[in-house]
């Protein structure tokens, strides 16, 4: 056999290499965007997503949009433009949260015993569908970073909301009023997490009384706006394949 | 700035949990949590615990054990490390094996940071409830924000029973009993599982068909727009506007089921009443320490002297959470930690009564494997080589006086 001719002899063993080579890849690009978006964002979110008692209504509101959109915006520039897949963004959401379940039922509770109603992950699906959902629609980068990168931060509150609101009923406790939030964090010890490092309810957002959220909301839109720029750029470039000598494209 | 250090902070919980993973594999019954590794004039030059109780050295799950004493702020609080204007009270074990029940300085709960001033001294308690099996080491501990973990001394408690009977029922303000061990965890499980499915169904959807070979080469070959049907953008707009609408009318629902709630609370707690102790009447001058490194004991010259009106003698010399005991003057009866402990680790060269208006100078001696055990003979090769730390007098009458030492410290190698 020459290295001319193909190692399929028919249309349907093409057909059935090509999609195992789908689920290959799939798989392939799944573990690895779950690998490479995971650390991303234990390094930049950190303690904001590990903790309840992290999650305020202004910076955690404000820091994980933002610091959430970057791979996907860069899975979307290369499944959008290279394959028309409108799927970028659903699939390193689902990649990260799972890795995260994994990270958080295995070491924050398998290991170290911090109760999952303390250490859950943020939720980002809705985000993530709102964001391939614009891409499909508009084919349109331009439109998918501000409508979509709007619509991500704007809904992140809301669709974190039924899981977090319980936590945030007040009690009193040996003379002081906690949210049970507060309360889990201080009960469960944190040894290397002394409580001056969270930041919580920080910030010059003061004029807007209690209803910070959805200004910090917006803010958190505006900036994942331009970072979902900078990222799909990213995914762009690092999608390339110039460096085949003979690529068409 | 801030937010690096922070990033920095959180990063070591990383590091933490990748140290736990390494602990498991390699030290079965560990015991360290660090604090001899921790710079020698970190532990004898910032918080001075003393006093020290562990209430219990077994309990049962779900029991209280109280630790309660008092910390001294050392006056030459080391340049290095950042003043404590935010100081969180902490406890130093392996994760949570207790619920910190409550912890109180100066009377005041502090579930938050607190700012403390240099050279008071302040009594707090911490309450612990017992939640984990097994044999832990229990330190007490203060967190300084710029300064690290400054970490205090450790006693073993063994927790017996077991893990599944713990409860942590808790009432709010809305007149709701809850356990907060397993609270909302079937509605976070809920919640995730209905969205990743979701997603999942999403994924699935385009999946199924062929995709990357074929549509790539339909791409390469100008027919991407015939990629996506319109079946597809019904498909789409479905997902999109199911989102919107979920999300909304879940945030209403979720505001009907829980009407009222709060920010989580957070902020400095300033105004921490410290202890009023009296002025030592006793008064001490090094005149000369150094540290003979064979020996492992450290000595002292002291002129001391008696300004108030009964006798007193030299009892005690604790640094860095070590107690050297006189043992003529002074026995332990509270149990403290046996390798923090030197029983007659303490000798003076004359330790007669010193009447008052009397001066002496005498010759102490500080020896115990302790120095070297805990490390703290690493002083020596610290930037600034001085030691410190607290001496106790008693009077005829058995009361005791808290005199503050800090001297430079000049090794001997021979
Ligand atoms: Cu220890």
């Amino acid at each position: 056999m020459s290295a001319s001719q193909s190692a399929v002899r028919s249309r349907a063993e093409a057909v059935a290499v090509s999609r195992t080579f789908d689920w290959m890849i799939l798989f392939v690009l799944f573990t690895v965007v779950l690998g490479g978006y995971h650390i991303h964002f234990m390094l930049t979110g950190g303690d904001w997503d590990f903790w309840s008692d992290w999650k305020d209504r202004r910076l955690w509101v404000t820091v994980v949009p933002i610091v959430a959109i970057t791979f996907p915006a860069a899975v979307q520039a290369c499944l959008w433009w290279r394959y028309r897949l409108p799927i970028g963004a659903t699939l390193c959401v689902l990649a990260l949260l799972l890795g995260e379940w994994i990270n958080r039922y295995m070491n924050f509770w398998g290991w170290t015993y911090f109760p999952i109603n303390i250490c859950f992950p943020s939720q980002l699906i809705p985000g993530a569908i709102i964001l391939d959902v614009v891409l499909m629609l508009s084919g349109s980068m331009t439109l998918t970073a501000v409508a979509g990168g709007l619509g991500w931060g704007l809904i992140f509150y809301p669709s974190n909301w039924p899981v977090i609101a319980p936590l945030h009923q007040p009690v009193e406790y040996n003379g002081m009023m906690f949210t049970l939030a507060d309360l889990s964090g201080y009960h469960y010890v944190r040894t290397g997490t002394p409580e001056y490092i969270r930041m919580v309810e920080k910030g010059t957002l003061r004029t807007f009384g209690k209803d910070v959220a959805p200004v910090s909301a917006f803010f958190s839109g505006f900036v994942s706006v331009i970072i979902y720029f900078l990222w799909h750029f990213f995914g762009k470039w690092f999608a390339g394949t110039g460096f085949i000598a003979d690529d068409a494209s | 700035m801030k937010i690096i250090k922070d990033k920095i902070a959180s990063l070591s919980f990383v590091a933490l949990l990748m140290a736990l993973t390494a602990a498991m594999f390699y030290t079965p019954t560990a015991s360290a949590h660090g604090e001899k590794s921790q710079a020698a004039f970190m532990r004898m030059r910032t918080i001075h615990w003393y006093d020290l109780n562990w209430s219990k050295d077994e309990v049962a799950v779900n029991e209280t054990v109280t630790i309660s004493g008092k910390f001294h702020v050392f006056g030459g609080w080391p340049e290095s490390v950042d003043e404590p204007d935010v100081s969180f009270l902490n406890i130093g074990i392996p994760g949570p094996v207790f619920i910190r029940a409550g912890s109180w300085i100066g009377g005041q709960l502090v579930p938050r940071s607190v700012a403390l001033s240099l050279g008071e001294t302040y009594d707090f308690k911490v309450l612990l409830k017992a939640r984990r099996p097994g044999d832990w080491h229990v330190h007490t501990m203060m967190n300084v924000q710029g300064g690290g973990p400054i970490i205090g001394p450790g006693k073993w408690v063994t927790i017996t029973g077991s893990m599944s009977q713990f409860v942590n029922p808790i009432v709010t303000l809305t007149g709701k009993t809850l356990d907060l061990e397993t609270y909302n965890i079937g509605n976070i499980y809920f919640w995730h599982a209905i969205w990743y499915a979701v997603g999942v169904a999403w994924m699935w959807y385009w999946a199924k068909g062929p995709i990357f070979i074929p549509r790539q080469l339909a791409v390469a070959s100008g027919k991407a727009n015939t990629l996506i049907s319109s079946g597809d953008k019904k498909v789409g707009i479905a997902f999109l506007v199911g989102t919107i609408v979920a999300n909304a009318v879940l945030m209403g629902t979720t505001n009907e089921a829980y009407p009222v709630t709060t920010p989580l609370q957070a902020g400095t707690m300033r105004g921490i009443i410290p202890l009023e102790l009296p002025v030592p009447s006793v008064s001490v001058v090094v005149d000369d320490a150094t540290y003979r490194v064979p020996g492992r004991a450290m000595q002292m010259s002291l002129t001391i002297t008696n300004n108030g009106d009964s006798s007193v003698r030299l009892g005690e010399f604790m640094t860095a959470s070590v107690r050297f005991l006189e043992p003529d003057v002074l026995e332990d009866e509270t149990g403290y930690p046996d390798d923090l402990l030197a029983e007659e680790g303490l000798t003076v060269s004359d330790n007669s009564p010193l009447a008052p208006g009397e001066t002496r100078s005498v010759s102490v001696t500080a020896s115990d494997a302790a120095w070297e055990v805990y490390r703290l003979a690493d002083l020596i090769y610290d930037p600034d080589s001085r030691f410190a730390g607290l001496l106790f007098f008693y009077d005829e009458a058995g009361n005791r006086q808290m005199v503050m030492v800090d001297a430079p410290l000049i090794p001997s190698f021979i």
